[in-house]
């Protein structure tokens, strides 16, 4: 599938910003099952020096420094994506079971696995807990296959815990997403990647958009779509899967991938050091994905 | 300081002065005895030379030493504790000795061992070829707080990526030395390494010569070298050493570093990223910076993309780093090898990337990521020290048999909560070495930090090192931070050192400072003219509150009304009201308890106290343009001042005019040391500048308090006597005009007469002086610029008054006298701003976009 994704972030500051420095992750990246065509960004008000690189996750940041004094900053990113399925077939009932898996990521030495296991490690903002591993363990089954447990534990997640926007700043601690059972699509990729971490598995936070229908006879609204977030977790034998809790889904053609971490964290849309700019910034952002030819 | 002076103070006068005799203890440790009890060669001539000296003469060496350790500023700060006094570096005269011969095996130990830490740093930010097979578990690199994702792939020019690396060293049970711990990350010591040398060979200099010891200063100009090979720019690189500031721990030596090596000091904030380069803000706007030696640690660096919540970064600096227009030693994320995990796998990360196991033997290691090692731990912890493997402010060592059995179960439970995060190191016997303590030579543990630089396609080792002594003759435990002792380390030489190397090769080879003093960091010019002002503003009040305490315990009587005056114009000049100012009578009547406040309570701003804590304050942050003389007299104001609270514990009636002359008169020192021997750059500019501002507009306050009133004849005079006793004019005054005291000859002392050096006249002449010399924009036209406007009107407000309408009186006051010291006093504060605007830096405090909390938890 092709799409134009048109991503815009707008900041209005109660005081005057003399000058500064930020870091976007905005530009898809290149994936196995995504080519980003063309990107394009524009920053308001004009940036004095911009710079475009391939993070250590292999993500594209984009650093830019604004000069002159503004009130209010404007970042529009606008990508040609090309999606497709992930790379299988995907029948969840086969493929190794979660004991062969955590025997294989205890035993077989091969890079992949041992890169792997730098997304079982607590991050910033996951910290793998027994509560978490309770929750979780009912759906790792030992021979159960690890794909089919992963659905099981995705399913739970939309079930169990409601999708609420007003619900969650911009991250909440997962102790309170365990209490209040309530979240919004980052708190679910969070619960469910410390979940995976806490039974064994590499887990790692996928950030992008996914492509909203309009219900049927109605017109698209532009911008109704939203950044959205799920995860993917490692298979030893099979590679990386991805998942979305927040829609109790296998991730298709309609999810596009901005950027991958151990968590948000690493891939926050952006992030910076603003000097002035008073208290209470007003934050709109709004995304529209449409598909093209 | 003041625990190290007192410490002297007992050397001084021992009782019984001792043969400085060092007899064997009977350990086999002990670096001067063999294994029959006989002195090692290399140490008989050293020994013998220590007791032909004498205690005597020792002593007097020692005090020597601790004199020139003090009056060059050498300390070493306890971490995070503002309050704590100065700790004067403690230097034990007794060298550490190392043959030649062991030496050399040492050496190219550590050349090897640095190549190594190089190659894993390539490897750990670039392919990750280790953990790919498997050789380092993947948690003990991506489970470290010092693993910096954001700098993988940086690349410094040239075939090292480590520049500096240091080693702590220790004498092995099986008499090899053995590698505690390295220091890759901005490494401490070499500073005071160089001091130590500078010293011995100061005090001990014939033992010195003839020891035939290797010398240092080449290795500094190695690591000049190395810096000027990294800078993208060629031609005249400009070379900064980025200190997070004088409160850190070690700033004395980033100073001590950036002066001998002639490299600019910044601090974070006088740094900028400014369309893909770094910059210094100078006087003159700003100028590229191309190296950086860094003495922060990398990951408060730069607050975009490593810890956000940094005040010490400058924000973008990895993005100037990633393109090559600046570099940086050592690299961002080279504190990553000081992660102690690494050790435990060391022979085979060696045979992986060296082909071959390490000669130097490192410390055995058991980490708590490790099953098998974890149990160790845990069963063992009494022998272990225990160690987090990311070391930061918040975190330290402890030695297991330290603890209390429910530390010990503390402690279990926090490792097992995160095994990942700790190591545990069995406790080692270190080499002993004579240490003089009381009076006698004592054997104490020895740790030696060596330091090596990158240097044509491998390693040059410092011919020597610090060496720092326990406190006990057990005490394993040996840190700068437990007061422990240092010694300068000895490599003496089979053959005698080259004909060029003098005993005081090491002192006089420092390379001049980069000429451009116009390019000084604005915030040390800015701290310099506050330097001037703090200082102008404590003496004002000093000599204000001399004369009151004169004048209260004075022979004459002195009138209500008088005293209430005088105590009133107190308060305006030290800014510290309320006080006196339309206070009750009974306070005018017993002014003492506040009187004493506004010269001792620190805490209020405006005591003389105070002023003089702000002005130490921007000694120490210009600390590196001052000359050893200055710093010399800022320590005897440090000393005066602490010695305050005992002058006036007294009060009133045991002269406190006398407790306040020591600090007088140091004032009086500065102030002629930086008229005397200061060079006219601008730095010397500025600091006048605020002198003479600061003395205009307390002249100018006192005037007021004191003149604008009118008072009875008898009161007049009192007051006339202590306006010019304060403003030191009072001699001058009487030889002129004998007894009679005469309002507009007062007047005409004090604010007209340019032959006197404290009238405000005076004072404006020289700050139009110096306003004209100011750096300014090109522009051929010929305006005057607004603070040389300002500085004239000042000026020509003063010479168009008349005396006659100065000392009119008019319903009980001179008012134009009043409206002229006004309008003098408006005009000083417009032309402080106008300077302050014009060159100081002003930052607009920053703040994160979004803010998080994530990444300290």
């Amino acid at each position: 599938m092709r799409y134009r994704v048109t991503h815009i972030t707008e900041y209005l500051y109660s005081a005057r910003v003399s000058h500064c420095y930020n870091l976007a992750h905005m530009i898809p990246r290149s994936t196995l099952r995504q080519t980003c065509l063309n990107n394009e960004m524009t920053v308001s008000p004009l940036a004095a020096h911009r710079t475009t690189r391939e993070d250590y996750f292999g993500n594209i940041a984009y650093h830019f420094e604004i000069q002159r004094p503004h009130n209010k900053l404007v970042i529009k990113a606008i990508s040609d994506v090309e999606t497709g399925p992930q790379h299988t077939s995907l029948n969840l009932d086969f493929g190794i079971t979660c004991k062969q898996a955590l025997e294989q990521l205890a035993t077989v030495s091969k890079p992949e696995i041992h890169l792997a296991k730098e997304f079982l490690i607590e991050s910033s903002m996951i910290r793998a807990t027994d509560e978490l591993r309770d929750f979780a363990a009912p759906s790792f089954d030992q021979d159960r296959p690890l794909l089919s447990a992963v659905m099981d534990l995705t399913r739970r997640i939309y079930r169990e815990f409601t999708y609420s926007p007003q619900s969650t700043t911009i991250a909440t601690p997962l102790e309170e997403v365990m209490r209040t059972r309530k979240g919004v699509c980052q708190d679910f990729a969070h619960l469910q990647i410390a979940c995976l971490r806490a039974m064994g598995f590499p887990a790692k936070y996928v950030s992008g958009y996914l492509e909203t229908l309009p219900p049927p006879g109605k017109e698209k609204l532009v911008g109704a779509d939203a950044s959205h977030a799920w995860i993917s977790v490692f298979s030893p034998t099979e590679g990386w899967f991805e998942f979305d809790p927040t829609n109790d889904c296998l991730v298709s053609e309609q999810h596009i991938i901005t950027a991958w971490g151990r968590d948000f964290f690493d891939v926050t849309p952006l992030k910076g050091v603003i000097f002035g700019g008073g208290k209470n910034p007003v934050l709109n952002v709004s995304v529209d994905v449409a598909r093209r030819g | 300081m003041i625990q190290s002076s007192s410490q002297t103070q007992s050397q001084i006068s021992p009782l019984l002065p001792k043969e400085l005799v060092y007899r064997p203890s009977g350990s086999p440790m002990d670096e001067v005895f063999d294994a029959n009890g006989n002195t090692k060669p290399h140490w008989e001539v050293l020994l013998n030379s220590f007791h032909a000296l004498g205690s005597t003469t020792f002593l007097d060496r020692l005090n020597k030493a601790q004199r020139i350790l003090r009056d060059d500023g050498a300390t070493y700060n306890i971490y995070g504790d503002p309050k704590a006094p100065d700790n004067t570096w403690d230097l034990d005269l007794i060298p550490s000795i190392i043959s030649s011969n062991e030496w050399g095996k040492i050496e190219s130990g550590l050349q090897e061992r640095a190549e190594l830490f190089n190659l894993l740093l390539k490897d750990l930010y670039g392919p990750r070829e280790l953990i790919r097979h498997g050789v380092i578990p993947p948690q003990a690199l991506f489970g470290n707080k010092g693993f910096l994702r954001a700098c993988h792939g940086i690349q410094l020019p040239g075939e090292h990526q480590l520049i500096l690396h240091a080693v702590d060293l220790i004498r092995g049970a099986d008499g090899n030395m053995c590698v505690l711990t390295d220091r890759t990350q901005s490494p401490s010591g070499a500073g005071y390494a160089l001091e130590n040398r500078t010293v011995m060979s100061r005090v001990l200099p014939s033992l010195y010569r003839n020891s035939q010891v290797h010398r240092l200063a080449s290795f500094f100009q190695q690591i000049r070298a190395k810096l000027t090979s990294l800078s993208p720019n060629q031609e005249d690189p400009r070379i900064v050493v980025l200190t997070p500031g004088a409160h850190n721990e070690t700033y004395f030596e980033h100073a001590y570093f950036a002066n001998y090596l002639g490299l600019h000091l910044v601090q974070s904030g006088d740094l900028i990223v400014r369309n893909g380069y770094v910059w210094m803000k100078t006087l003159d706007g700003l100028s590229r910076v191309d190296v950086i030696l860094r003495r922060v640690d990398d990951l408060f660096c730069d607050p975009v993309e490593l810890r956000s919540d940094s005040q010490l970064g400058v924000p973008n600096l990895l993005t100037v780093v990633r393109s090559g227009r600046v570099a940086i030693a050592n690299p961002l994320g080279s504190g990553i090898l000081e992660n102690p995990v690494f050790l435990k796998y060391l022979p085979q990360i060696s045979k992986k990337l060296l082909g071959r196991e390490l000669r130097l033997q490192s410390v055995s290691n058991y980490w708590g990521g490790d099953p098998e090692d974890l149990r160790y731990i845990v069963d063992n912890i009494e022998s272990l020290v225990i160690k987090p493997t990311f070391r930061s402010a918040d975190t330290s060592s402890v030695s297991g048999r330290r603890l209390t059995k429910q530390q010990k179960q503390e402690l279990i439970t926090r490792i097992k909560e995160r095994p990942e995060q700790f190591v545990g190191q069995p406790l080692l016997d270190a080499g002993q070495l004579p240490t003089y303590v009381d009076g006698q030579l004592l054997p104490r543990p020895a740790l030696l930090r060596s330091f090596a630089v990158a240097h044509s396609g491998s390693y040059s080792v410092m011919p020597g090192g610090l060496t720092r002594v326990g406190v006990k003759e057990t005490s394993f435990e040996i840190s700068n931070q437990s007061g422990s002792q240092s010694k300068d380390t000895w490599i003496i030489s089979s053959e005698p050192q080259g004909p060029h190397a003098g005993a005081d090769e090491d002192v006089a080879g420092a390379p001049g400072r980069d000429a451009d003093l116009i390019s000084l960091p604005s915030r040390v010019v800015e701290n310099l003219f506050w330097m001037g002002r703090y200082a102008e503003r404590a003496e004002a009040s000093l000599r204000l509150l001399r004369t009151v305490f004169m004048l209260l315990n004075g022979e004459e009587p002195i009138s209500l009304n008088c005293q209430r005056i005088i105590l009133e114009t107190v308060t305006s000049v030290t800014a510290t009201r309320p006080g006196f100012i339309n206070c009750s009578e009974a306070l005018i009547r017993s002014p003492e308890k506040e009187l004493l406040r506004v010269v001792g309570d620190g805490s209020s701003s405006g005591s003389v106290r105070s002023n003089l804590n702000a002005m130490l304050y921007c000694a120490d942050e210009s600390k590196e343009l001052l000359s050893s003389d200055t710093l010399r007299v800022i320590n005897d104001i440090r000393d005066a001042l602490s010695e305050l609270d005992i002058g006036l514990s007294g009060g009133l009636a045991s002269a406190p005019e006398e407790a306040l002359d020591p600090l007088v008169t140091a004032l009086m020192a500065l102030s002629g040391l930086a008229h005397e021997s200061m060079t006219r750059d601008f730095g010397w500019r500025f600091m006048d500048i605020g002198r003479r501002l600061e003395r205009s507009l307390q002249t100018t306050t006192i005037i007021h308090g004191l003149v604008v009133p009118e008072a009875p004849e008898a009161d007049q005079n009192i007051l006339l006597s202590a306006l010019l006793l304060s403003l030191e004019a009072l001699i001058s005054y009487r030889r002129r005009y004998r007894a009679r005291m005469g309002v507009q000859t007062s007047l005409d002392l004090v604010m007209m007469d340019t032959s006197n050096p404290r009238s405000l006249l005076h004072q404006l002449e020289q700050l139009n002086r110096h306003v004209r010399k100011l750096p300014r924009a090109q522009d051929i036209r010929h305006e005057l610029s607004p603070e040389e406007r300002a500085t004239l009107q000042a000026e020509t407000l003063i010479k168009l008054s008349l005396l006659t309408e100065l000392s009119a009186r008019e319903d009980g006051e001179r008012t134009q006298l009043k409206q002229t010291l006004v309008t003098l006093k408006a005009s000083l504060n417009t032309i402080s701003e106008l300077v302050s605007d014009k060159y100081f830096d002003h930052r607009e405090t920053s703040q994160q976009l979004v803010s998080s909390v994530w990444e300290n938890s």
